[in-house]
């Protein structure tokens, strides 16, 4: 499988994020510099303190990076302001979070309908059905989140996040608050996505959730310290790519 | 260029249908969050409610009383005078004499001014009337000609009001209020009876119409004489009259006053400069007067209620407040899905507003249920709410809404996602 045929959705150049903790300067990140191109189902690993919260924020445009370069689908999202970072947000990114965080008070179709409110794209039912029978919940649509089991709540973010049909879905420990026959369902479902053509970048610590991924980038001390295709052992994605 | 057109026109449909319905949803938002939190909603608009249904209920009153006295001094006629005498404070025109007004002055006055229609000498006495045993004192009496009956409106429904004939031979006799009969323990069958006045007697010609109190006065516990009878027995107002004329008509008031005025300072040998020795009253300046009072008093009132709203408002901040607390997560999670600064103000601002104009909406219909209630005393002037009163108090609520809500609605959107999602 040759992936650099395949369009650059995400191209970060010497990524760097410096934090201020009162009167110290924190590093999170030293210089992260990778590319992920579309339908890669992409692992980020690593320690607590390794970078991959702060990683995942910038990839998400909840965050800026404080230097390098953020290329999101060729966009500088660096350059980008408040409500263009929304807009990023809304369009470009769907969010898996561990805990769901679905508004108690909507039913499951009005959780996965808020994105497109805010994005303002037509037909937001029609999607929003459509969302929740991509992840098979169609028929829970009128539920509200305490009716739902922990699968099926985590199964509506995840068609919260598809809603807005983005060009990446970012989830961040999407089954640390499940069990692992719950998990392993929820990885099902984003295998499925994946088949179907959708890139997908998960923040674990679990390996088994990030052997079951494609590729797992590994962060330490704020840099990659490695990027490995899990079927095919050791070797470095990185290989494939300079040989381009 | 027609299908460009068109095409933008479409878009431009499905961005208006899509804006409604993030607004819809906004506002459907802040009303399931109202009634989950039902007690603390109440409680926090329970200041605007109040300030509300006070804005209404006083401004109707205020109103009501307005009316009612505003009609009562219309009744009185528009086109209405009373001049009496009056020493002049400033010093230039200090002892100037003697000051007067006489019966002469009155007929210069009735002959010479074109614009005044009808004029009346009015003279005033208190006294006791007694009729068999029955005595009634401190009673008024109003020597007055007979040209008082259509000025004022009393007429008389039994017997007659005195003629010109009666004013010229100062003849003894008199006409009654309806409160006099019961004073005086007696029906209508007095009328051509004799009664006391003064220790004279007086003969009863007629009975005036029952006209009812103003301003806790009972118009109907009078008796008129002639004033040339009223005259005789106290001669001490005959140099110090006060008269009471009517113009042709509302538009010539202007042209009567001055026409008076010219008349009496010619009889009074005032040269130019020196101040008026009487003074003229009229009664639509008293109207204006009036009203111009009743406006302060309203606008006070108004005040006063505002301040509760101002406190009503606070407590809707303070609450908004707790709200964004409360839902920082939540305001985490739309701002990760894509919703702007501006959609979280919007959405959080709508929440205030709902808030507040929910309280301003019960408040006016409070209101309308207390001023309802009020117009159920048999002895209440006839009150309605006013629309301007309810636009005023809708308006309030709604700005008080704005105004409070903006504080809380701003610190919701300024919040940073990150840290908004991380919040415990």
């Amino acid at each position: 499988m040759n992936i650099d045929n395949r369009k650059k959705l995400i191209e970060l150049r010497n990524l760097r994020k410096i934090y201020r903790v009162g009167t110290e300067l924190v590093h999170a990140l030293r210089g992260v510099t990778l590319s992920i191109h579309e339908n890669e189902f992409v692992a980020i690993m690593g320690p607590s303190g390794s970078g991959k919260s702060t990683l995942m924020n910038i990839l998400g445009c909840l965050d800026v990076p404080t230097e390098g370069d953020y290329l999101l689908a060729g966009e500088d999202v660096a350059k980008l302001s408040q409500s263009g970072l929304a807009r990023i947000r809304g369009r470009q990114i769907g969010f898996v979070f561990q805990n769901f965080e679905l508004l108690p008070r909507m039913t499951a179709l009005k959780n996965v309908q808020l994105p497109l409110m805010y994005s303002q794209l037509p037909k937001s039912r029609q999607r929003a059905i459509a969302a929740l029978e991509m992840v098979g919940l169609a028929d829970r649509a009128k539920h509200r989140p305490n009716q739902l089991s922990g699968g099926q709540r985590q199964r509506v973010a995840i068609a919260r996040a598809l809603a807005q049909q983005p060009a990446i879905i970012l989830a961040d420990e999407p089954t640390g608050n499940l069990d692992t026959k719950t998990g392993n369902e929820i990885m099902a479902v984003f295998d499925m996505l994946h088949g179907a053509g959708q890139t997908i970048i998960i923040v674990t610590h679990e390996p088994d959730i990030a052997m079951r991924c494609k590729r797992v980038i590994t962060l330490r001390d704020g840099l990659v310290s490695s990027d490995t295709v899990p079927s095919e052992g050791l070797e470095s994605v990185e290989s494939h790519r300079i040989a381009s | 260029m027609i299908a460009r057109l068109l095409h933008h026109a479409t878009q431009w449909r499905v961005r208006l249908g899509t804006t409604a319905l993030r607004h819809a949803s906004n506002i459907a938002t802040a009303f399931s969050q109202i009634w989950a939190n039902k007690g603390r909603s109440l409680l926090t608009t329970l200041g605007i409610i109040i300030a509300v249904t006070a804005i209404i209920t006083v401004v109707a009153m205020v109103q009501g009383f307005g009316d009612y006295m505003s009609k009562m001094l219309r009744g009185y006629g528009t086109k209405q005078m009373i001049v009496r005498s009056w020493t002049p404070q400033d010093e230039d025109s200090f002892g100037v004499g003697r000051v007067t007004l006489d019966m002469g002055d009155i007929r210069a006055v009735a002959a010479e001014s074109p614009h005044i229609s009808r004029i009346t000498p009015f003279v005033f006495t208190e006294t006791t009337v007694s009729y068999g045993r029955a005595k009634a004192t401190q009673i008024a009496i109003r020597g007055v000609s007979e040209e008082y009956q259509s000025i004022r409106n009393y007429y008389a429904d039994v017997g007659r009001f005195f003629g010109p004939i009666d004013v010229e031979h100062s003849d003894y006799v008199c006409v009654l209020g309806r409160t006099m009969l019961k004073l005086l323990e007696t029906d209508e069958s007095v009328v051509g009876d004799y009664i006391q006045i003064q220790d004279q007697r007086f003969r009863v010609v007629g009975i005036l119409q029952t006209k009812g109190s103003f301003m806790g006065e009972d118009q109907d516990q009078t008796v008129m004489i002639p004033y040339s009878t009223a005259l005789n027995l106290n001669a001490g107002q005959r140099e110090d009259l006060r008269f009471l004329c009517e113009a042709s008509d509302e538009k010539f008031i202007n042209d009567a006053e001055g026409e008076l005025t010219r008349i009496l300072r010619q009889r009074h040998n005032l040269p130019p400069g020196v101040a008026n020795d009487f003074q003229v009253q009229r009664q639509d300046q008293m109207l204006k007067q009036f009203d111009k009072i009743r406006m302060a008093v309203t606008a006070l009132l108004a005040g006063i209620v505002s301040i509760s709203l101002v406190v009503g408002g606070i407590g809707i901040m303070n609450v908004m407040f707790v709200s964004v607390t409360e839902r920082t997560k939540e305001i985490g999670l739309r701002k990760s899905v894509g919703a702007r600064r501006r959609d979280i103000l919007s959405q959080f601002l709508t929440e205030a507003v709902v808030l507040s104009t929910t309280g301003g909406g019960i408040g006016i219909g409070l209101g309308y249920a207390f001023t309802y209630l009020a117009s159920l005393h048999p002895k209440m002037v006839d009150i309605s709410v006013p629309m301007w009163s309810v636009a005023l108090a809708a308006g309030f609520s709604l700005g008080a809404g704005m105004f409070f809500g903006i504080l809380p609605a701003f610190k919701a959107a300024i919040l940073h996602p990150i840290d908004a999602l991380r919040h415990e």
